[in-house]
């Protein structure tokens, strides 16, 4: 009976474990990436770098570094829009190829007309460079695009060209390449996302229009399409968010220069420019805080979605 | 083992909290409820008012079931004695100790869930080992008292087993046997048949009375069936919208319902109501439906006269069993009839009500669909509500 | 009539002859450059100069010893530094984000929703942004070449916690965790003892994804490690391609670039249907 007394004093509420499961998550966030990114803003409006041996700053300087990332004090900068085009463009020439493909493997996979046999194979085989290790795949690329590498071997000796193709140095071909990597990349992901979705919808739904008469194009564009819509979204935006963070493939691809003249340099490319031995924070925290708007509105379509799914 | 007190138990969901189980409650009654969406529950400033003025007291050893629709608050009711949810006031006591803030494991209960919840990884006797092992007691003992509780509910030779790899009423002996491995002073179970189809629910009824003779345990069961109401418990509380309605035996609540919900929640085919007419005629209480009149029985005509009941409209009811064909009486129409084998249940409407009616067939082969028959019932079996409040005016 | 049905015939035979070479090509096209890599790791420096062939050659061994012992790139101590930050960073995200999906799922508490809701609203902003004033905070604490600085920040993956979350409400019953409570487990015991082995094939594919991500990192590690003995195989894969690359022995680089992906590759083999399921469960569902 006295040891029941003592029990008295506890509540059997458990709002505080709640607090306390949760607390792990929020206090290794708040340190390792909310007042990283507090510190990255405050950084932006500051001219802080190093020059040499020499600590420049900190200096508030107010907007003076988003000046300069949009060229407005002409300091030698190229302007944040070239970068931010690159990014896009590079995005572009890989996702739409990737939709595209993932759209029409996705409607062969489900097509119950079609019965394709080895699904199981085709879906590994097509989503392993997903999880290669995007630095060594772009390293592979190089050394096999190379002036003296297996693919310019194989266009000479086969006779499709008398000199060496120069991969590496032309505009057109960087791009490509960095535009088929990420096709290969994605395309296998977005196929099997987008093939769960298709599986999601009611096959009675496919059923009755073709029995009503509807052509299968008919059938995808007025039943497929306007059902899948929200993961496509959602797939299509997370592609785009992805695509705004592309880094590693054009970066060892390029080295970091974004040869030829800067043409293929990505927005966090060209973030981890200011982050090498310049530490110039100002204008890198500059350059963050634009990624991260540009981020946040993506993301917030996203956020939308899976709310409007959870209730 | 133990006496169980409810000291005018209140639980109130406070209005915005973002609690599941608000919601889980709200949305579970009116599910359950699609056609009547009878939950009148009671909402406050402080929010939705799940249970209140619970006053209750168990009986060492006594097997007490909650009874009532959807919504009305027993499981709430079962799930404060178990310490799952918070008493918003009011007091509980076990064995005279004062209980509102213990947690749960330290309650000395135990508790069969509607779903079970068995834990899927772990074998038959690991689950029900559980409790044992988090007390530390010695590993022979808990295998003696697993293979005990086994024995008892005949589940010896699945201990090995996932619950995945067992049946319906298998994972249901599991669940009980969970429960009673550990000799809880109070064992709770939150609908614990209503998972099972018909057939099975039947024979776990007869198991669970026989559990009952085996383990000598004070037993708090919730139940929306009004059948494993009369057949489980000594006693029964019926409840709804958060609110006591009777509480008593089986045959005080069946014989004596305390007002007109009652009446009809409990016994089936449910109580029969006609629009009545309750006159004093040379001192004795008399009821008409119609120009039909019955004098009630004396035991009645005592009650109403100490209650000093003035003439009224009132609600009549008779239950099905109650009512018997004759020759002058209140006319209705057959529309349909049901033979059960020694009896036979007539839906009749009767000025425009329906009625039910159970004859015996006595052996005799009657036609009665589409016939008019007259109906009449004797003075001491008439149940009368007040119009005003459905309070039983006798009570 | 038998017309119609012949000719329905024939084109549904032509259609999927046409699928199946788009799919085979598309697989040739996967699978084409990881083959080359490894033909060319069976190759000596020498044959590699001297010409394109899809044939192996017998130089594996000698390769793989030659960029095991490389004294620029010390790749063992590279795959050991890569598998330690994989391994930590999967066991922490997984049980953390667990932990953290059990408590807004199982409690209730003022801040639940809001917990909830920010951490979706944090999840899809990349890591990067956030990365100047990491590296800014790094540098002047001293934590850079550290690899526990990699390794704990695992703990708070909103991705991570949106699935397990989404597994929870799915598959765990609050009479479970109620069961456990009069069964007289603490909170503590009911998450580990009941709940863990519940979550675990979720914790399986997540452990998998995350230790995949974490392998494959390229851009944290190459801000943060600049010594050799604390490089990731990634860091270590891209000083490759600065270094003056005329001067290698290309049967090694090979051999480099076949060892940093080959333990994915061996994972993926092995668990590739697990991981296929993975990838869906864990998006929004329509």
């Amino acid at each position: 009976m006295e040891k029941k007394k003592n029990i008295q004093k506890k509540s059997i509420s458990y709002a505080k474990w709640g607090y306390i499961f949760i607390a792990p998550f929020f206090i290794i966030y708040a340190i390792f990436t909310l007042y990283p990114q507090l510190l990255t803003v405050y950084n932006s409006f500051f001219e802080y770098y190093r020059d040499g041996l020499t600590v420049i700053g900190p200096r508030f300087v107010g907007f003076e570094n988003y000046k300069t990332l949009f060229n407005l004090n002409s300091a030698g900068y190229v302007p944040i829009f070239k970068f931010l085009g690159n990014t896009i463009w590079l995005w572009v020439i890989g996702a739409l190829p990737q939709f595209v493909i993932a759209m029409m493997l996705a409607l062969f996979f489900t097509s119950t007309r079609l019965n394709i046999k080895g699904q199981q194979f085709f879906k590994t085989v097509i989503y392993m460079p997903n999880l290669i290790m995007a630095s060594a795949f772009s390293m592979l690329f190089f050394a096999l695009f190379s002036q003296v590498g297996p693919i310019n071997q194989l266009l000479i000796s086969s006779g499709m060209a008398s000199q060496p193709i120069n991969f590496l140095g032309m505009q057109v071909t960087v791009q490509s390449l960095i535009g088929l990597m990420n096709f290969l990349m994605w395309f296998g992901n977005t196929t099997i996302l987008l093939m769960a979705g298709i599986q999601g919808i009611d096959e009675s739904l496919f059923e009755s229009a073709r029995l009503d008469g509807s052509t299968s194009t008919q059938v995808f564009f007025n039943i497929t399409m306007p059902l899948l819509m929200p993961i496509f979204i959602y797939v299509f935006i997370t592609s785009m968010i992805g695509g705004i963070q592309m880094f590693d493939v054009p970066q060892v691809l390029t080295n970091g220069y974004g040869i030829p003249d800067n043409t293929s340099t990505t927005m966090i490319m060209y973030l981890n420019n200011f982050l090498g031995i310049s530490k110039n924070y100002g204008m890198a925290g500059a350059v963050s805080v634009l990624l991260f708007i540009i981020t946040a509105i993506l993301s917030s379509f996203v956020f939308k979605s899976i709310n409007s799914n959870n209730k | 083992m133990a006496e169980v007190q409810l000291k005018n138990i209140k639980k109130i969901y406070p209005i915005g909290d973002t609690g599941k189980k608000q919601r889980r409650f709200l949305k579970k009654a009116k599910e359950e409820n699609p056609e009547t969406n009878k939950v009148n529950l009671q909402i406050t400033d402080e929010g939705v008012v799940a249970v209140q003025e619970f006053n209750l007291d168990i009986k060492d050893k006594e097997f007490i079931v909650l009874v009532g629709p959807s919504g009305c608050g027993k499981s709430t009711t079962l799930r404060m004695v178990a310490g799952l949810e918070e008493i918003s006031s009011g007091e509980l006591y076990i064995d005279g100790v004062l209980m509102n803030s213990v947690e749960p494991k330290d309650r000395d209960i135990a508790m069969v869930f509607q779903s079970y919840a068995l834990y899927p990884h772990m074998s038959v006797y690991d689950n029900m080992a559980y409790s044992l092992k988090i007390k530390k007691v010695p590993k022979d003992e808990i295998d003696r008292k697993v293979r005990e509780a086994a024995e008892i509910l005949d589940i010896t030779q699945y201990l090995d087993r996932k619950p995945k790899a067992l049946s319906g009423g298998q994972r249901q002996r599991v669940a009980i046997g969970r429960a009673i491995v550990r000799n809880p002073k109070v064992l709770l179970m939150d609908e614990p048949l209503s998972n099972l189809d018909a057939k099975l629910r039947n024979q776990m009824r007869a198991e669970i009375i026989k559990l009952r003779k085996r383990i000598n345990t004070t037993f708090i069961y919730v139940t929306h069936d009004q059948t494993e109401a009369m057949t489980l418990g000594d006693r029964i509380v019926v409840m709804k919208d958060g609110f006591i309605q009777q509480i008593g035996t089986p045959q005080q609540v069946y014989d004596h319902p305390s007002n007109l919900f009652v009446s009809g929640f409990i016994g089936t085919p449910q109580m029969n109501y006609f629009d009545a007419k309750l006159e004093i005629e040379n001192g004795k209480y008399v009821v008409k439906v119609g120009d039909y009149a019955v004098t009630l029985a004396d035991e009645k005509q005592e009650r109403l006269k100490a209650k000093d009941v003035k003439a009224q409209d009132v609600t009549l009811g008779v239950r099905p069993d109650h009512i018997v064909l004759s020759d002058k009486g209140i006319k209705g129409t057959v529309d349909v009839s049901e033979l059960m084998g020694s009896s036979c249940h007539l839906h009749m409407s009767v000025n425009g009500k329906d009625v039910i009616a159970i004859v015996p067939t006595e052996g005799k082969e009657v036609d009665y669909v589409n016939k008019d028959v007259m109906i009449s019932f004797n003075g001491n079996v008439c149940h009368l509500f007040s119009k005003e409040d459905q309070l039983n005016l006798e009570y | 009539m038998k017309d119609i049905n012949k000719s329905a015939q024939i084109k549904l035979t032509i259609s999927r002859i046409v699928v199946y070479a788009i799919l085979i090509f598309l697989s040739f096209l996967c699978l084409f450059f990881f083959y080359l890599m490894f033909i060319n790791s069976t190759r000596s420096h020498a044959q590699l100069q001297g010409g394109f062939t899809l044939i192996p050659s017998n130089n594996f061994f000698t390769n793989l010893k030659n960029a095991w012992n490389d004294s620029d790139i010390n790749i063992p101590v590279g795959m050991k530094n890569s598998f330690v930050v994989a391994l930590l960073s999967g066991l922490l995200t997984t049980y953390f984000s667990a932990l953290t999906a059990y408590g807004t799922y199982v409690y209730n508490f003022k801040l639940k929703k809001f917990a909830h809701l920010f951490i979706l609203a944090i999840m899809m902003i990349p890591s990067q942004v956030s990365a100047v004033g990491f590296i800014q905070l790094a540098f002047k604490y001293g934590l850079t070449n550290k690899l526990w600085v990699l390794i704990v920040p695992s703990i708070a993956a909103p991705a991570v916690y949106f699935y397990m979350r989404q597994y929870l409400e799915a598959t765990l019953p609050l009479e479970m965790v109620e069961a456990a409570r009069i069964d007289g487990a603490n909170e503590f015991k009911i998450f580990n003892q009941v709940v863990l082995p519940i979550m675990k094939p979720a914790i399986a594919v997540q452990m998998i994804f995350s230790f995949v991500g974490s392998w494959n990192n390229y851009f944290m590690p190459s801000l943060l490690l600049n010594k050799p003995n604390v490089k990731t195989v990634p860091v270590m894969i891209a000083t490759l391609r600065s270094a003056d690359y005329s001067k290698f022995d290309m049967g090694k680089v090979y051999m480099l670039m076949l060892m940093a992906i080959l333990p994915v590759m061996v994972i993926y083999v092995i668990l590739s249907k697990s991981i296929i399921k993975g990838v869906t469960s864990g998006s929004v569902k329509g």
